[in-house]
């Protein structure tokens, strides 16, 4: 693959966060680097930093310090003050994220969810807005779907449209916090399939996840992340089959353990 | 009891021109109650603390204060204060709606508020501005919320309006009070006062009753 010798997609340095005026640490010095076209799948315990780590890079958290670029411009840096987080928007703008709980906007139908943002942040005409959507949602299997309102919709329909109304701003990078964690379990597998998709057409992604089963077919990398920091990072045979550290080896055991 | 009723004493047309007004004190309120109600929302959830405490301390003057002291206060006080004299319509119409901005302001606020941070952070995320994501999201969002209150609100304000009679305003329960004085009929009077306002409100709560089931079935 050529594309895996050019710049990193995404470079974390050093990322510093805390809650609480510093009295909880939740990421204590991140460094990633994401080559285009790799799907980073984050596993780890509760309160590693996964999630946080996914909301840093969509800019919804300030952090304490480090860096993060993307496809080589600067994209989001602490600022000269403790406080600030400077965040470059246009580049927020090629980031998409869908979250576990479902975030549809419960006053507009499934198309009108999928236009806004299109027509108000790009100005793109609706008429043209509409016709993208349409068939975005034909190929998630949800064309019949399109004047239906979210509280009309199973939680794994209204993932799919999640995902299909972050993809309408045309992503260079999707993340995926704990997507499938709030379904039934006989849902979870459509939205899975809608996510392996994307990976089909090399959409780089970033997942944080539970579903171990799902990490190891989604997954060209697999990083553990637990007390803020990266404990392991590498292909998926490696972290989940045979890790080489210690607190790796002992979640993989006790998430499999549970999951049998 | 040997009392026997007699309802023919009770003529109606008195009572209907009574609850025109009542109904006028009501829907002319209820404006400006969901109005400026809304703006004063905004008001009191301003970041600056100098904007916001004077607002909250108005809301709180009129939700712990009784309406009726209220409504005599502003018949009495505002003329000789301010010297403003205004018919007993407008006087009545002002103190209502005043009380229901406060009330509503209460309701909005909680539905703004309660708006899922979920929703803003999708907002966030799909590039939304602050401007787009207030105006898109969280007031369509929350006004739907605050629909059943507001109406709650407004029924109630039809029911308060009651309490204009005590400054000569001639609304249905000043109409039932005249006429019960005609004719001696306090009993039949009332009771078909009262049958008026409850064949008023009752469809409206039956109606909030039925948003609010089906608010609960969309949010699940």
């Amino acid at each position: 693959m050529i594309m895996s010798f050019s710049l990193p997609l995404v470079k974390m340095q050093s990322l510093h966060k805390s809650y609480a005026d510093g009295a909880i640490q939740v990421l204590k010095g991140i460094d990633i680097e994401m080559k285009p076209g790799e799907r980073v799948v984050v596993i780890g315990p509760s309160g590693g930093g996964k999630s946080t780590l996914l909301r840093v890079m969509m800019g919804l958290e300030k952090i304490d310090s480090g860096s993060v670029t993307f496809d080589g411009k600067p994209y989001i840096s602490s600022g000269s003050s403790e406080s600030k987080t400077v965040i470059d928007m246009s580049v927020r703008r090629s980031i998409g994220m869908v979250f576990q709980h479902y975030t549809l906007f419960p006053h507009l139908n499934v198309l009108q969810n999928l236009i806004l943002a299109p027509c108000k942040v790009r100005g793109e005409a609706k008429s043209k807005a509409q016709d993208r959507a349409q068939t975005l949602l034909e190929r998630f299997g949800l064309g019949a779907k399109a004047k239906a309102y979210p509280a009309q919709l199973s939680g794994g329909q209204k993932q799919r449209v999640a995902i299909a109304r972050a993809l309408m701003l045309d992503p260079k990078l999707m993340l995926f916090d704990e997507v499938t964690s709030a379904l039934d379990p006989e849902l979870v597998g459509e939205v899975e399939q809608v996510i392996l998709q994307l990976a089909a057409q090399n959409m780089p992604m970033m997942i944080v996840t539970h579903d171990m089963w799902f990490a190891r077919n989604i997954a060209s990398r697999v990083i553990f992340c637990a007390g803020g920091v990266v404990v392991e990072d590498g292909p998926p045979e490696q972290v989940l089959g045979s890790p080489k550290e210690e607190r790796t080896k002992e979640f993989i055991d006790r998430v499999f353990h549970i999951n049998q | 009891m040997d009392y026997t009723f007699d309802f023919n004493a009770v003529s109606l047309a008195p009572l209907l021109k009574g609850l025109w007004v009542s109904l006028e004190l009501t829907v002319a309120a209820n404006v400006i109650g969901i109005v400026f109600g809304f703006g004063l929302a905004l008001l009191i959830m301003s970041p600056f603390k100098l904007v916001r405490l004077p607002f909250m301390l108005l809301v709180e003057f009129f939700r712990c204060t009784p309406a009726i002291v209220q409504i005599v206060w502003i018949f009495y006080c505002v003329p000789m204060l301010f010297d403003v004299f205004l018919d007993p319509i407008t006087m009545g119409v002002l103190a209502l709606g005043l009380n229901l901005m406060a009330f509503n302001a209460e309701a909005y606020r909680a539905s703004i508020q309660a708006v899922p941070k979920e929703q803003i952070d999708a907002g966030i995320a799909l590039g939304l501005t602050p401007i787009q994501r207030i105006l898109h999201i969280v007031f369509p969002t929350a006004f739907r919320a605050s629909v059943p209150v507001l109406l709650t609100n407004g029924i109630v304000i039809f029911q308060q309006s009651a309490l204009v009679a005590i400054v000569a305003i001639q609304d249905l329960m000043y109409q039932g009070k005249s006429l019960a004085t005609e004719t001696y009929r306090p009993i039949e009077t009332f009771t078909v006062v009262a049958l008026i306002y409850f064949a008023v409100s009752f469809p409206v709560t039956q109606i909030v009753g039925l948003l609010e089931r089906r608010r609960q079935l969309l949010v699940s």
